[in-house]
Order: structure tokens, then sequence, then C-alpha cells
């Protein structure tokens, strides 16, 4: 249970979040955690993970806004850019994160990185490999994990 | 558990502190006389681990290397993770049949609370080894399991 005063600026987010929705994404703090929130993103039209919806966990630390927030795919993904574990590769949320970023910023940036996968920054190498080597493979393959691991629940 | 100067007590969610524990473990531990890390690289919810102690020196432990099996449940860090030693040991807090580790016989499970981890336990039972009541004690075999 958090106890205590959730800071203003984590309300306000929470709550545009929540009114007005990025299209594609949602996120809903968990109500034993505010700071944990349960987000979904579909995967972008145009890329090897359309038609998939990815779970994901974001969890804004005590530091927030000073430090980014933690985020990871729970979804399985074939991405060169996330890891065995989910975790992603992305400069927003290392050494280019700003207190002038918000979590509708990562997520979006998260959504943009699933149509722009970045095999040269690869947080995943054997992943990277088969995607500069073979992109149409790996392609295949993203796929092929977005019907197996991501498929929309009726 | 860490409190925001507006007096705020921030909770980390079970994945990001069994996140933070890899990372820990990945760093090491200067002289390696503990080690652990998830069975599969890549289990999702991070409930499988592989711990390793090495026996402490001047005790009967000494020279020895026991390997242990870590579950961390959905509750985990609200409760204790349950811990098991793979190699046959003889130790009071562990159960000679199962090697299973007591919780209420290990001070690091006993006083649990969620600000510690997988590290806090196998440096407990390290240190355990050395306690007055399992230095001396004989030892099975070496290489048996349980």
């Amino acid at each position: 249970m958090s106890g205590g005063s959730l800071p203003r600026r984590i309300v306000k987010e929470t709550q545009r979040l929540i009114a007005d929705p990025v299209a594609g994404i949602s996120a809903t703090p968990y109500a034993d955690n505010l700071r944990y929130f349960a987000v979904a993103i579909e995967g972008p039209s145009d890329s090897c993970y359309e038609e998939g919806v990815f779970q994901l966990e974001l969890f804004l630390p005590a530091d927030y806004p000073m430090a980014p927030p933690k985020v990871r795919f729970l979804t399985k993904i074939y991405h060169p850019n996330v890891d065995k574990l989910g975790r992603i590769c992305l400069d927003i949320l290392k050494e280019k994160w700003s207190p002038a970023l918000q979590i509708r910023t990562v997520l979006l940036s998260i959504q943009a990185l699933m149509s722009a996968p970045n095999p040269d920054d690869p947080l995943d190498n054997t992943v990277a490999d088969v995607w500069k080597n073979d992109e149409a493979k790996a392609l295949e393959t993203a796929r092929e994990f977005t019907k197996n691991f991501a498929a929309k629940k009726e | 558990m860490q409190r925001t100067p507006a007096g705020e007590t921030v909770i980390v969610p079970r994945n990001f502190k069994l996140l933070e524990e890899l990372e820990g473990s990945e760093k090491g531990h200067g002289d390696m006389a503990i080690s652990y890390g998830l069975v599969d690289p890549g289990d999702t919810f991070l409930r499988e681990w592989n711990g390793g102690i090495l026996g402490p020196p001047g005790t009967y432990h000494d020279g020895r290397f026991y390997e242990l099996r870590i579950t961390c449940t959905d509750n985990y860090p609200a409760e204790p993770p349950t811990v098991k030693f793979i190699s046959k040991i003889n130790m009071t807090c562990v159960d000679p049949r199962s090697g299973l580790v007591q919780h209420s016989r290990l001070s690091a499970t006993k006083n649990w609370n969620r600000n510690l981890g997988i590290e806090q336990i196998l440096t407990g039972l390290r240190r355990e080894m050395c306690s007055d009541a399992n230095r001396r004690l004989r030892q099975p075999a070496e290489g048996l399991t349980f």
C-alpha cells in the first residue's frame, strides 16, 4: 500500500492518461500501488507486430521524475532492442531521460521503437544479427512471435 | 521500501525488485563467497533461481561449494522465497530429509521484510555455517544431493 501522498505530478499524469489516452496504448495504475501501471500497447499497423497486443509493466521509482520510469515487456516479443526478460534499450529510459518527459512520452517512444527496430543499438545480439543479415527472416519470426504470444483476446 | 521527503512510502513491485536483484547478482560479490542467477535467463516472472555458497574457512564447510534452489512465489517479497539445498548438508536450519531451509530457524528469513532479498538469505546462511551450532557439525560426504 502506498502510504502518504502521491506527488501531484504523478496524479496529474495518471488522470490525463485515463481521460485522454494515446491511441493504441492503455496504462492503468494498480489500486494497491499507484506508482505501478499495467500497460498494453497495440502493435503498430504496417509493422511485424500488427494485430498483437503487448502487455508491459511500468513503475515510477521514488525519485521520479528526476529518474526515468522503469518499464519492460511482459509479453514475449522478438525485437533487437528488447532482451529475453523484456527489458528495453531506449535512450530516454537511460542517459537521455529528462524530467520534462512523461509516462505518455515514454510509451509513445516504445510504440515508435516497435515501428522502427534499431538493430545497430541492440540489447539482444542474436536477434540483432538476424535483423541485419536476413531482415525478411527476422520479420517473419517477429510475426510468428506476435501470433503466438500477443494474440488479441476476443 | 523507500520514503520520499513528502512522507510517501514507495513500494517497489515484485518484478522490478527481482530485476534489481538480478542486476546486483550480475555485478558479482567481491570474493564470490555467494552467487545466484536465474535458472532460465528468459523466465519473465523471475521465479526460479540457482544459488551457490562457498563454505567458510575455519569450519567443517571449508572448501565445499553448496548448490541451492530458490523459488520466488507471487507473494515475494511480502514473504521470503522457498530456499532448498541441492547439495547435502547437515545444518540446524535445514530439514535433514528435504534440504529445505526452515524460515523460523534462520534470522534473515525469521525477521524477513521486503527490503531483504536473495543475497541476504545466502549471506545469512553462510554466516550461520560459522555459528557455534554449525561450525563443527559432522558433514555428509562431499558431492551428495538431497
